[in-house]
């Protein structure tokens, strides 16, 4: 009896279960199912009223996000291209100087005592934690005076300055991964400390250095706060762009559904990339020794 | 002659713990010395001292009569090889074999080079695996591997930290024969750290006790019997190790604790102490046990087949001892000890030192 009972429970408590699941996917996704379709509507058919779940794709939003065909050149156009290419090369760039960065200091913090190590990586760790707007107005007041407001050094600078302290922190935990005797074993046999660190210890935490330039690209393409106050009108990112796209004939929903989409896209591609490294580089990094 | 390596008064702290306090230690040349202490005694400490891998904070390292306290740990012409990770995952076996011969100090031609290769592996009988991955290896393999590096080259002393601890008996006592053999045929210097008694009697010309970052006693395992230097030493060295008593000196005789009559004194030679609480310390192989002396309490007994392990409680203290033969022993039975002709030492009872010295000149 009670057997019979507790699989109708079993039962229940499963299609709950996937009830549950079911409205969290929808909430999840449905917005950018959306995105997806709306990025393929003409501007009438956007509008339509009921709206259209049948109708003829327009390819002109994402035409002009990668500057292709008749639609870049259009009035219409509110040059998302530009802002895609300058989101890519601030992007890269910061990246890749910030995984630099943060594999030389991480392998110093794993490897070496000096004096105030614990209060410096506080202080590294520290300007991840910092709310971007309470310093906003001083940045910009910063990056006007030196020249760099509105160029792609400044959104470089800012791509490495948020990065930077995530990248040492991730790095030092895969490098705390490495056993002190690899330097130990190439020492005692005659080499140098700087060829044990370059071929033989950065080869072991090759997957490290790429989970965490996949970590870097994902928070510099991201990167909102910093970018919308300091660049105004020639070096603006994707997502600043996305945010106040409107073109000669007003908002350009299609073109900015588009935009949406694309900028979507290296996010899941690198996460795919990443995800062996997920929560390894978070624990790693943040609980990691010492 | 001078020694291969010469350590005086060796000290090193790590965040203002101190490791070493004062190492003073000696390898002859041609000799293999047995490094004998527990976990966290300073063996590590004092190998990788010795490498030039951590910075003494005082004393002097001399190697081959050359003073390398300063020197870089790439000059000093020394092999390691660690207890747990040896192997360069991004080399295979034989390019880690290799690696010393490769680099800018040591550098041989690329034929000499695979003709040490070839014969270091078939000395550890590991010629098969030279083209593997090292992460393919079992753990005994990965050893052999680390030993074939640090012999592939001829330095002037072989520093190895516990190279065996980590592998099960059989693998341990078969490589540990190999490592003789090799020294025996290229008279090799080795200082070899161990927490293992077997494993250094088995291995060492010589033995020096180690504990809490300082040497107690250097010298042969029959010096280091003939006379124990301190109760630790008794403590680490034997299989069963040393039984201790406790013990007061009075009236010219020593009372052990629950003991009938006093032992005489004359048997420990002269003393060092004034009346009071000692420590007797007796090798269980110089304890009779039998249907004579005083009652002890048979506390737990190991049959090993061929002989039954046994400890004993007695009012002063209990210890182990091997019984030979199939003594019809039971756990609990009472059992009659008596400490052997002339045997035993004493300890001071809170420092340790010996304070018994028979058969030595004042």
């Amino acid at each position: 009896m009670t057997a019979t009972r507790n699989q109708a429970y079993a039962h229940l408590s499963r299609w709950i279960l996937l009830v549950l699941l079911g409205l969290y996917t929808i909430y999840n996704l449905g917005p950018i199912l959306w995105l997806m379709i709306s990025s393929l509507k003409s501007r009438a058919d956007l509008f339509a009223m009921p709206p259209k779940l049948v109708f003829e794709p327009d390819f002109s939003g994402y035409q002009s996000v990668f500057g292709v065909g008749a639609a870049r050149d259009s009035a219409s156009s509110v040059g998302v291209f530009d802002s895609l290419m300058t989101s890519v090369f601030v992007s890269t760039v910061g990246t890749t100087v910030a995984v630099f960065l943060g594999t030389l200091a991480g392998y110093v913090c794993s490897r070496f005592e000096f004096r105030g190590k614990g209060d410096f990586m506080f202080f590294v760790l520290s300007t991840r934690m910092l709310p971007p707007v309470a310093v906003l107005v001083f940045y910009h007041m910063m990056f006007a005076r030196l020249g760099l407001a509105d160029t792609w050094l400044g959104l470089v600078l800012i791509a490495v300055f948020v990065n930077v302290g995530l990248a040492t922190w991730i790095m030092k935990g895969f490098f705390d991964g490495v056993p002190k005797e690899v330097e130990q074993i190439a020492i005692v046999n005659g080499y140098s400390r700087i060829y044990a660190f370059l071929r033989l210890v950065l080869p072991m935490v090759k997957g490290g250095i790429a989970a965490t330039a996949g970590f870097c690209f994902i928070f510099a393409w991201n990167e909102f706060a910093f970018a919308s106050i300091l660049t105004t009108t020639r070096a603006k990112t994707l997502p600043v762009k996305i945010s106040t796209a409107s073109g000669a004939t007003g908002i350009e929903w299609t073109q900015i559904c588009a935009a949406g989409v694309v900028l979507i896209i290296p996010v899941l591609v690198f996460f795919y990339l990443i995800r062996r490294h997920l929560l390894m580089g978070m624990t790693f990094g943040v609980l990691g020794r010492r | 002659m001078s020694a291969m390596l010469d350590i005086r008064g060796l000290k090193k702290a790590y965040r203002r713990k101190a490791a070493l306090r004062g190492i003073d230690l000696a390898v002859e040349e041609h000799e293999i010395l047995a490094l004998l202490g527990p976990t966290g005694a300073g063996k590590s400490s004092t190998l990788l001292a010795a490498a030039g891998l951590v910075e003494p904070d005082a004393g002097t390292i001399r190697l081959a009569g050359r003073d390398v306290t300063g020197a870089e740990a790439s000059s000093r012409d020394v092999s390691i090889v660690f207890e747990g990770f040896n192997l360069l995952p991004v080399l295979n076996v034989r390019d880690n074999i290799a690696f010393a011969l490769r680099s800018p100090k040591y550098r041989e031609a690329e034929a000499e080079i695979a003709r040490r290769v070839g014969r270091t592996a078939e000395l550890l009988r590991i010629a098969h695996l030279l083209d593997r991955d090292t992460g393919t290896l079992s753990g005994g393999e990965r050893q052999r591997v680390s030993i074939a590096r640090a012999l592939v080259r001829r330095p002037l002393l072989y520093l190895l930290d516990e190279p065996l601890s980590a592998l099960d008996l059989k693998l341990r006592e078969g490589l540990r024969a190999e490592l003789r053999q090799i020294h025996r045929e290229h008279g090799t210097t080795m200082l070899y750290a161990t927490h293992d008694y077997h494993g250094a009697i088995a291995i060492a010309d010589r033995i020096a006790i180690i504990d809490e970052g300082r040497i107690l006693q250097t010298g042969t395992i029959e010096a280091i019997y003939a006379r124990p230097a301190e109760a630790f030493v008794g403590r680490l060295v034997g299989s069963p190790s040393m039984a201790f008593f406790e013990a007061e000196l009075r009236d010219g005789g020593l009372l052990v604790k629950g003991f009938g009559a006093p032992l005489a004194l004359s048997r420990f030679g002269r003393l060092a102490a004034a009346n009071g609480p000692v420590t007797l310390g007796v090798w269980p192989e110089d304890i009779v046990v039998g249907e004579e002396g005083e009652p002890g309490r048979v506390y737990a007994v190991d049959n090993r087949g061929y002989e039954v392990a046994i400890q004993i409680e007695t009012p002063a203290g209990s210890f182990r001892k091997v019984l030979e033969g199939r003594r019809p022993v039971g756990q609990g039975d009472t059992i009659r000890v008596r400490i052997g002709e002339g045997a035993g030492f004493l300890f001071d009872a809170t420092s340790g030192a010996r304070v018994s010295h028979q058969g030595e000149r004042a």
